[in-house]
C-alpha cells in the first residue's frame, strides 16, 4: 500500500471511492484529462495471474471474491412493517475491479424506450415511473467509446431492433457454442432475431490484450488472463500508467465530510491498519454500486444534512430497482457440453419492447447460457440426495441449456436501500437495509417470458423444461445489478441527482454508479453504468471544473450547480 | 506484512497427503463417510466413498488451513485480517452444526434399530434415517416427463447458516465434483461419472493448458446462423 504512514494525506483534485465498473471509468478518464485523482478502494487489488484460476469450489461457494457476509453483512425485508432478516443480498465483490472482476460480460446497449418510461407508459399504478433526464441519443457516443476502450465482442447489424450506432465492435463475436447454435436454429424455425450477445471480452487480439481462456470458468470465477475486459484489467491500468491516479486499496470510506458552507471537503476512511484517515478534495465521486453510494449518503449526517448527505429530497435509497435473474432450463437428449463457453452465447430482443396484449409493459432481452461446472451446475428443482441425485447429474450434465433474461424492474418508492437499524458490520457501522417486493408487472412480465423461453428450449429440441419464476414478489438479488437509489432528474425536490450525475445539494458531490438510473432499463446495466460514467468524468472535465456551466445552454442547465473548483 | 487478501501466503499444510482424519474423532469420520455414501451413491460407478468425500469435508472443518487452494493448487493461501476472523468463526459454527447432526442421526438410528448407531444400519434403514432428519422422503428420480417448477435463487451455493443436513448435501456435492487439490474427488472419479473434462490442474486453467476450444463451433457462417445479416438493412 503506498501512502501507509500518511494520516492526513495529501489534497487532491479529485476522489473517486470504488474502483470498479464507473470508479474505473471515471478514474480514467479524469486522469488522462490531467487531475490528480486519490481512488479509495475498500478491498484488495488482486493480479489476475496470480489470484484467479479455474477453482469451483472457491469461486463459486466458498466467496473467494464475493462479500463475506459476516464481514458485510445486509439485511432484506419484503415490506416496510418487517423486521429485515440477514440475507446477502446482491454481493459484488468488494475487490479493485468490483463487479467486472468475475462477471459474465453481457454488455448489450440500453434501447431508446428505457429512458422514455413515463412518456410511454404514463401512470402505472404502484409504480414512480420517470423519463430519464436525457436520452439514448445522448448517451450513444459514451456507449462507443466504453465498447471501444474497454474492449468488447460483438456482431454490427446482427440485433435487428439497435438503435443507431455509431461504430461497429472492436472485436468479431465469439464463436457459438454447442448450446448457441441450438439457439440460433431454434429462432429461425420461430421467426426470432437470434444475434451473438455483445459481451465484454475479446475474441482476438486487441490492444495487447490476447484471448486464451477457453476453460468454461467464467461468470463468477476471476480470469487469470486479460481475455474478459475488466476494469482491474483495463481502465485502471490506463489511468495508473498517467501518473496522475494514486489507488489506494483496503481503504474503508465511512463518511464524506461537510464544510461549514455545505459542500463536501473529502472523506473520512480507515485503513488496512485500522487507523482513520481524512482524504480531501475539490471534487467527491462515489462509485461504490447503488446499494453501497446510499448507504454512506445516508451514513453522512452533518448539521447541513441531518438526513445524510445530498438528501434534502428524502429520496436517496428510494425506487432502488435490482433485476431479478428468471429463466428456464432445457434438458435434451444429446450432448450440449453445457460446461463449455463463455457463459453466455446468442440472445435476442425480439421481446424486448411493449406489447399491450401481453398485459404488461417492457419485455425481457433473452441470453442462451451455459449451465457450469459439475458442483453448481444449474439443475433447478434437482433430485437432492441418493440415487436419483446421481443419476440426474450422469444422464443431464453436459445436456442442458438454459434461456433467461434479466427482469426489467419497475421502480417502486418504498423499494429501498436504508441503514438497519441493529444489524452492524465489522466495523460496527449499520450495513445496508434492502426493502423489495417486486411490482407486479415484473411478476407478470417474468412468468411470461420465462413461458416464452421454455418455448425455445422446446423448438431447440429440449425433451424437458424447468421454468424458474420470481418467487411471490420476493427479489433474491441474483442478478447482482443494483440501480436507482439516487435518481437523476431536474426536479431538487424529486431527484438525488442532476442529469450530470451531480448532487442537486452539493455541487461537489457526484454519484456515478448505478445509483443515478431513474428506472432500471431492462438490460444487464454495466455498459449504460460506464457510458454514463464516462460522460459525467467528461463533464466534470469540460465544464464544471472549468467553471463553464453559464456556457450550458439554459435549458440542459440545472438549478444548483456553483461555478468552478479551480 | 500486511493483511489484504491480495498478499495473503501460500503454504503447503504438513498434513497435506495424509488420510487420516484432522478434524473428525473415528467415529464421526465413518458417520460422514456412510451418510455422503447414501447421499451419492456407489453404484457401477464410484461413489461419495470411493472420491474420499468424508477428507474433503474433515480437511474443511480442520480450521482455516484448507480454505483457499493458491491459485495455482501449489498449496493453501494463510488467510489473514478480518477474513481469517470470519473464517474461524464460521468453521467454528460449522463443526458444532456438525457434531450435533451426527448425534441426531445417531439418535435417529439408535431409535429405529434398538440401539445400534447410523454406520451399523443396512443402507435402507440409513436411508430412513435421513429422511427423518430432512424431513422428506428420499427425492424422487428426475426424468422428462415429471413436472418441475423452480422459483429464482442465488448463483454462488455459500454454507453459511445453513442447518446440517443442507450443508451435508452441499459439501457431498463439493467433495465428490470439486477440484481434486480440495481432498475428494480422487482421481477425479466425480468428473469421470459424469463426463466433465476437467482440468489435470488448476495451474492448467491459468496457462491455457487446459482448453475447451474444440468444443466451440468450428464451422459456421452468421449469416447462415442470423438470417437478418442477409437483409438490405442489416448490410447498409
Ligand atoms: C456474478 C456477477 C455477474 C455479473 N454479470 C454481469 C453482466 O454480465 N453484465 C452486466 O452488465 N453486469 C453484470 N454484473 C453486475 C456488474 O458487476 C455491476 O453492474 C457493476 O460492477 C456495477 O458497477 P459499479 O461501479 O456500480 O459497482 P462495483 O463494480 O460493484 O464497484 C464498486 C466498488 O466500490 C467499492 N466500495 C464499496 N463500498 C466502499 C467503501 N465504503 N469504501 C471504499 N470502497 C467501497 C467496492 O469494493 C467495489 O470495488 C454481474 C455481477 C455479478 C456479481
Amino acid at each position: 500500500m503506498t501512502n501507509s504512514d500518511k494520516t492526513t494525506p495529501e489534497h487532491a483534485d479529485v476522489l473517486i471511492v470504488g474502483m470498479g465498473a464507473s470508479g474505473g471509468t471515471a478514474a480514467k478518464v479524469l486522469s488522462e484529462a490531467g487531475y490528480s485523482v486519490v481512488g479509495l478502494e475498500r478491498g484488495p487489488w488482486l493480479t489476475p495471474a496470480k489470484h484467479f484460476s479455474g477453482d469451483e469450489v472457491k469461486f463459486v461457494n466458498r466467496n473467494y471474491l464475493w462479500a463475506d457476509p459476516r464481514i458485510a453483512p445486509r439485511t432484506l425485508r419484503m415490506s416496510e412493517d418487517e423486521v429485515a432478516e440477514r440475507y446477502p443480498f446482491s454481493m459484488v465483490p468488494f475487490t479493485v475491479g468490483g463487479g467486472t472482476t468475475h462477471w459474465a460480460g453481457w454488455f448489450p446497449r440500453p434501447r431508446e424506450s428505457d429512458f422514455l418510461q413515463r412518456s410511454l407508459h404514463g401512470d402505472i399504478p404502484g409504480a414512480s415511473l420517470v423519463d430519464w433526464p436525457f436520452r439514448y441519443e445522448h448517451l450513444e457516443p459514451y456507449l462507443t467509446k466504453v465498447e471501444w476502450a474497454f474492449g468488447c465482442a460483438g456482431l454490427a447489424g446482427a440485433d435487428k431492433y439497435e438503435p443507431f450506432r455509431s461504430a461497429g465492435y472492436p472485436t468479431a463475436p465469439l464463436p457459438p457454442t454447442k448450446f448457441g447454435k441450438r439457439f440460433y436454429d431454434a429462432c429461425n424455425r420461430l421467426g426470432i432475431n437470434g444475434f451473438p450477445i455483445p459481451q465484454a471480452t475479446i475474441s482476438e487480439p486487441y490492444r495487447g490484450r490476447t484471448p486464451t481462456n477457453w476453460t468454461g470458468f467464467w461468470n463468477t470465477y476471476g480470469d487469470p488472463t486479460s481475455t474478459r475486459s475488466s476494469t482491474l484489467t483495463t481502465f485502471i491500468p490506463d489511468a495508473v500508467a498517467t501518473g496522475n491516479l494514486e489507488l489506494r486499496p483496503e481503504c474503508y470510506v465511512r463518511e464524506v465530510m461537510v464544510g461549514p458552507d455545505g459542500r463536501a471537503t473529502g472523506v473520512l476512511y480507515t485503513d488496512a491498519d485500522g487507523r482513520d484517515v481524512v482524504q480531501t478534495a475539490n471534487v467527491v465521486i462515489l462509485c461504490l454500486g447503488a446499494i453501497e453510494s446510499a448507504r454512506l449518503m445516508l451514513q453522512s449526517t452533518s448539521s447541513s444534512f441531518p438526513d445524510g448527505i445530498g438528501n434534502s429530497s428524502g429520496q436517496v435509497g428510494r425506487n432502488a430497482t435490482f433485476h431479478e435473474y428468471v429463466f428456464a432450463v432445457g434438458l435434451f437428449d444429446e450432448p450440449l457440453d453445457g460446461w463449455v463457453g463463455n457463459y453466455i452465447s446468442g440472445g435476442s430482443f425480439e421481446f424486448y419492447e411493449t406489447d399491450e396484449s401481453r398485459g404488461f409493459i417492457n419485455g425481457g432481452f433473452i441470453g442462451a447460457s451455459m449451465t457450469g461446472q459439475p458442483g453448481n451446475w444449474i439443475l433447478p428443482g434437482r433430485p437432492a440426495w441418493g440415487q436419483s441425485a446421481k443419476d440426474a447429474d450422469r444422464e443431464f450434465f453436459g445436456r442442458a441449456m438454459k434461456i433467461g433474461n434479466t427482469v426489467h424492474d419497475l421502480p417502486v418508492e418504498s423499494n429501498r436501500v436504508d441503514l438497519d437499524p441493529t444489524v452492524k458490520d465489522a466495523w460496527g457501522l449499520p450495513v445496508a437495509r434492502i426493502t423489495h417486493r417486486s411490482h407486479p408487472n415484473d411478476v407478470a412480465l417474468s412468468r411470461w417470458q420465462v413461458n416464452k423461453n421454455a418455448e425455445i428450449l422446446e423448438a431447440a429440441g429440449a425433451r424437458k423444461t424447468i421454468p424458474v419464476y420470481i418467487n411471490e414478489g420476493h427479489s433474491t438479488g441474483n442478478s447482482c445489478h443494483q440501480h436507482g437509489t439516487a435518481r437523476m432528474g431536474t426536479d431538487p425536490s424529486k431527484s438525488v441527482l442532476n442529469e450530470w450525475g451531480q448532487s442537486h445539494d452539493v455541487d461537489n458531490l457526484f454519484v456515478l454508479d448505478g445509483s443515478g438510473f431513474p428506472t432500471a432499463t431492462g438490460v444487464n446495466p454495466t455498459l449504460t453504468i460506464m457510458a454514463n460514467a464516462w460522460r459525467c468524468a467528461e463533464y466534470i472535465d469540460e465544464v464544471y471544473a472549468r467553471g463553464r456551466e453559464a456556457e450550458i445552454p439554459r435549458e440542459h442547465r440545472t438549478s444548483s450547480s456553483k461555478v468552478g473548483t479551480r | 506484512m500486511s493483511s489484504s487478501k491480495a498478499d495473503w501466503r501460500v503454504v503447503v499444510p504438513e498434513t497435506v497427503d495424509d488420510n487420516q482424519p484432522l478434524f473428525f474423532s473415528p467415529h464421526e469420520w465413518s458417520t460422514i463417510e456412510a451418510a455422503t455414501a447414501r447421499i451419492m451413491p456407489t453404484d457401477h460407478d464410484p461413489g461419495a466413498r470411493e472420491a474420499g468425500v468424508v477428507r474433503f469435508i474433515d480437511r474443511y472443518l480442520s480450521g482455516i488451513t484448507y480454505i483457499y487452494a493458491a491459485a495455482d493448487g501449489s498449496g493453501f493461501l494463510e488467510l489473514a485480517g478480518k477474513e481469517a476472523e470470519a473464517w474461524r468463526a464460521r468453521i467454528f459454527d460449522m463443526r458444532h452444526t456438525y457434531r450435533c447432526g451426527i448425534r441426531d442421526l445417531d439418535a435417529s438410528a439408535a431409535g429405529r434399530s434398538g440401539g445400534l448407531d447410523f454406520v451399523s444400519l443396512s443402507e435402507p434403514e440409513q436411508d430412513a434415517a435421513l429422511e427423518e432428519l430432512s424431513g422428506a422422503n428420499k427425492p424422487d428420480p428426475l426424468s422428462f416427463e415429471t413436472d418441475t417448477i423452480a422459483g429464482a435463487f442465488q448463483m454462488g451455493a455459500f454454507d453459511e447458516g445453513l442447518p446440517f443436513f443442507q450443508a451435508l448435501l452441499l459439501h457431498t456435492r463439493q467433495g465428490f465434483y470439486g477440484d481434486p487439490v480440495y481432498g475428494g474427488n480422487r482421481d477425479r472419479v466425480g468428473w469421470k461419472v459424469i463426463g466433465f473434462p476437467g482440468p489435470d490442474s488448476l495451474a492448467d486453467t491459468i496457462s491455457g493448458a487446459y482448453s475447451l476450444r474444440d468444443s466451440y463451433l468450428a464451422d459456421y457462417s452468421w449469416p447462415e446462423l442470423i438470417p437478418h445479416l442477409r437483409t438490405k438493412e442489416a448490410r447498409s
